[in-house]
């Protein structure tokens, strides 16, 4: 008997079509159809595999095996969670000073919302995903996994279609400034298991927001999945910052895809930080769909041991007269992996378009590796692009210097690196994380 | 003034690690606490291995005889003990460090001198640092550019004299930090480190120099001539005088003996 509860307990929360149906039992017709319509996507595209040049470097299938996985939470998708607050999310809670509206996700469920009561006066939304969906109108009906990242871009993107449990909906009406950032804080605790979750952004005309993605697991001792669609619309002249901070356990798999969109005369700028978890795959386009329009993304990522980071990032300027520009700086010790690959598309008729593409690579030791891959394609005559990749050792002579006015090797060498990345920290227009991501770092030094 | 030197070099020999030719060929030089020495020589003489060894460059390797740190062996030291020690070397090519302000670096530096668990004061730093800005008559927003990070070369041997103010050294070796300034640069690096000198008259200077001019404003107690890895020539002020009349031509034929 024993044996049957176990099994049903498997089956009830293995990914499969009737998870998809679990997941939607409560939805609206128009999101369970497409979690279905999602869910034939998923079957119906193969598991990315190092054949294809986008996955060459991360051989996901093996490094996840999607099969062994349970739904964080496919027992019960409607349960309320009833734990307390975990400690380590707590922990990086309290080192956030200043945050106009919060939103808490622990296993892929939202468990607490909390917003600046003027803000909410004024209309702004901050709420979880999935009650938005059930309750609100026809704007998530219209942007939710449709213009900016669809089932259609591939196996992850589907399988995150179908059976997304929760996510964070945040409205910014017209002409409303925020001046602090909304911070959201994800927890995941339990290993094996999968969590799929969304966030969907909108930023109206002249708004502005800050929007801080953290998130943090304890080690796991087998393989963990997060995976999380991150859709972004910037509408006339509004400015938008995401700020994605990955600070996982080892065990964890981050699986990111982000999309940005902006309309005339935004700025929408994205900065991705990795530090934690084994592999960390994170998929960002940005799209310049208006004249005027500026992306600035950064990124910054620091493995040590044996960890996986992969950035397959794009450009597309799509409306002439947009602005695009890259840094993607990383420091690898150990024996730890770092893959960069970004291409710069100027669409035929994006006349006047500046975009630029930047990685850098630190190697610390040996056996580290970096792997960068610059692209561009060009269908306009009238642009200005440039792309450029480094890799680069520490430099003996700038040890030497350091040492010579009394550091430590190691001291010497923490400096150095945190000079490196710091030059993406100071580029942060809204700050709002330099404080956080520089602890961290400095954390992960020492650690090292 | 204490007779017992603060430096001795003895039978000093080295050479780059895995090419088998000395650079250095047995070099003896002693100096005293207050002394300020110079070593001149052509191009290609050791005078700037000589610092380089004094300072632990990884770059060489020393292969016989002695350097003595007040009686410590600073052979057997790491660059970052010798500079506890008291070492301070002034570089002839600063290195660049992107990112790291000078006020960060000198922070760590001086943080690197104090026990295990003790916590250098911020404010008392900053005190200090603004001190010693004064002193060389420097503006405050320098320290918190970076590291060398695209200065000029004036700016780039300002900042060591900044460092060399605040680390406040026993012994200061300037590597050929007259090459490349002009006029006016010298006059600044001169006058920084004669103000050091008179701040702190007892702290000792290796002052490595191809040419005589910045000898005109720090004025040697010993100038040495190094030519070939040894030093043939030992006197006063007035040696660096006659090879500047007369050059190095002279002393070519004396280290083939």
């Amino acid at each position: 008997m024993s044996q049957v509860a176990v099994a049903s307990e498997r089956q009830r929360r293995t990914i499969d079509r009737s998870a998809v149906l679990k997941a939607g039992a409560a939805d609206p017709a128009w999101l369970r159809t497409r979690r279905e319509d999602a869910w034939d996507t998923y079957t119906a595209t193969p598991m990315p595999s190092t054949r294809s040049e986008e996955w060459r470097y991360t051989d996901v299938a093996r490094m996840l095996p999607l099969e062994e996985l349970t739904l964080a939470r496919g027992d019960d998708p409607e349960a309320p969670y009833g734990g307390a607050l975990p400690e380590g999310l707590r922990r990086a809670m309290e080192q956030d000073r200043d945050s106009a509206g919060r939103i808490v996700d622990v296993d892929g469920s939202i468990i607490a919302v909390e917003l600046d009561e003027t803000l909410a006066a004024r209309g702004v939304v901050l709420s979880s995903l999935r009650e938005a969906a059930r309750n609100g109108g026809g704007e998530i009906e219209a942007l939710l996994a449709t213009e900016a990242v669809p089932a259609s871009d591939g196996k992850f993107p589907a399988l995150n279609a179908a059976l997304w449990s929760d996510g964070v909906f945040l409205r910014i009406p017209r002409g409303v400034r925020l001046e602090r950032p909304i911070r959201l804080s994800r927890w995941v605790s339990r290993p094996g298991t999968a969590t799929f979750t969304r966030v969907l952004i909108v930023a109206e005309e002249l708004s502005q927001v800050s929007f801080v993605d953290e998130i943090l697991s304890p080690d796991f001792e087998v393989a963990t999945l997060v995976n999380t669609a991150v859709e972004i619309f910037a509408r006339g002249a509004a400015r938008v910052q995401y700020v994605s901070l990955q600070r996982m356990g080892r065990g964890a798999c981050y699986l990111a895809n982000q999309r940005t969109l902006a309309e005339r005369d935004s700025t929408l700028d994205t900065l991705n930080v990795a530090l934690g978890g084994s592999l960390g795959r994170v998929d960002l386009n940005a799209r310049l769909v208006g004249p005027g329009a500026n992306s600035d993304m950064l990124g910054l990522y620091f493995g040590d041991t044996d960890q996986h980071f992969d950035f397959n990032t794009s450009q597309d300027h799509v409306a002439p007269h947009a602005h695009s520009d890259l840094l993607y700086k990383g420091a690898l010790d150990g024996s730890a992996k770092g893959i960069f690959r970004g291409i710069i598309r100027v669409h035929e008729g994006a006349q006047g378009t500046d975009a630029y593409q930047t990685n850098r690579n630190l190697i610390l030791s040996e056996q580290a590796v970096a792997t960068s891959l610059p692209n561009l394609e060009i269908g306009a005559d009238d642009v200005r692009c440039s792309h450029g990749a480094t890799v680069g050792q520490l430099d003996p002579e700038a040890l030497f210097y350091l040492m010579s006015r009394g550091l430590k090797r190691g001291q010497a060498e923490r400096l150095v690196v945190m000079g490196f990345l710091g030059e993406v920290m100071s580029r942060l227009p809204m700050g709002g994380v330099v404080e956080k991501v520089t602890d961290a770092i400095e954390s992960k030094l020492g650690y090292v | 003034m204490d007779d017992t030197p603060i430096l001795a070099v003895t039978g000093l020999r080295a050479r780059v690690p895995g090419v088998d030719l000395d650079i250095l060929k047995g070099v003896d030089l002693a100096i005293r606490p207050g002394e300020i020495h110079a070593i001149m020589g052509p191009n290609g003489s050791g005078k700037s291995t000589l610092a380089k060894v004094i300072a632990g460059h990884p770059a060489y390797e020393p292969t016989d005889g002695s350097i003595d740190l007040r009686g410590e062996d600073l052979l057997e030291m790491e660059p970052d003990e010798r500079a506890q020690a008291g070492v301070f070397m002034a570089f002839q090519y600063p290195v660049e460090i992107p990112g790291v302000s000078i006020a960060n670096f000198l922070r760590t530096a001086l943080q690197a001198r104090l026990e295990n668990g003790d916590e250098l004061d911020l404010f008392d730093f900053q005190e200090l640092l603004m001190e010693r800005m004064e002193l060389l008559d420097m503006d405050v927003a320098f320290a918190q550019r970076p590291v060398n990070d695209g200065f000029s070369g004036g700016e780039k041997k300002r900042n060591e004299i900044l460092q060399m103010a605040v680390l406040k050294p026993s012994l200061a070796v300037m590597d050929e930090t007259d090459s490349g300034l002009d006029i006016d640069a010298l006059k600044i690096v001169s006058n920084g480190v004669n103000t050091l000198k008179r701040e702190n008259p007892e702290m000792s200077v290796l002052l490595i120099t191809h040419y005589q001019r910045i000898l005109d404003h720090i004025v040697p107690d010993v100038v040495h001539v190094m030519v070939g890895g040894r030093i043939v020539e030992s006197g006063g002020p007035e040696v660096a005088l006659e090879l500047e009349a007369r050059g190095y031509e002279e002393y070519r034929n004396v280290h083939v003996a």
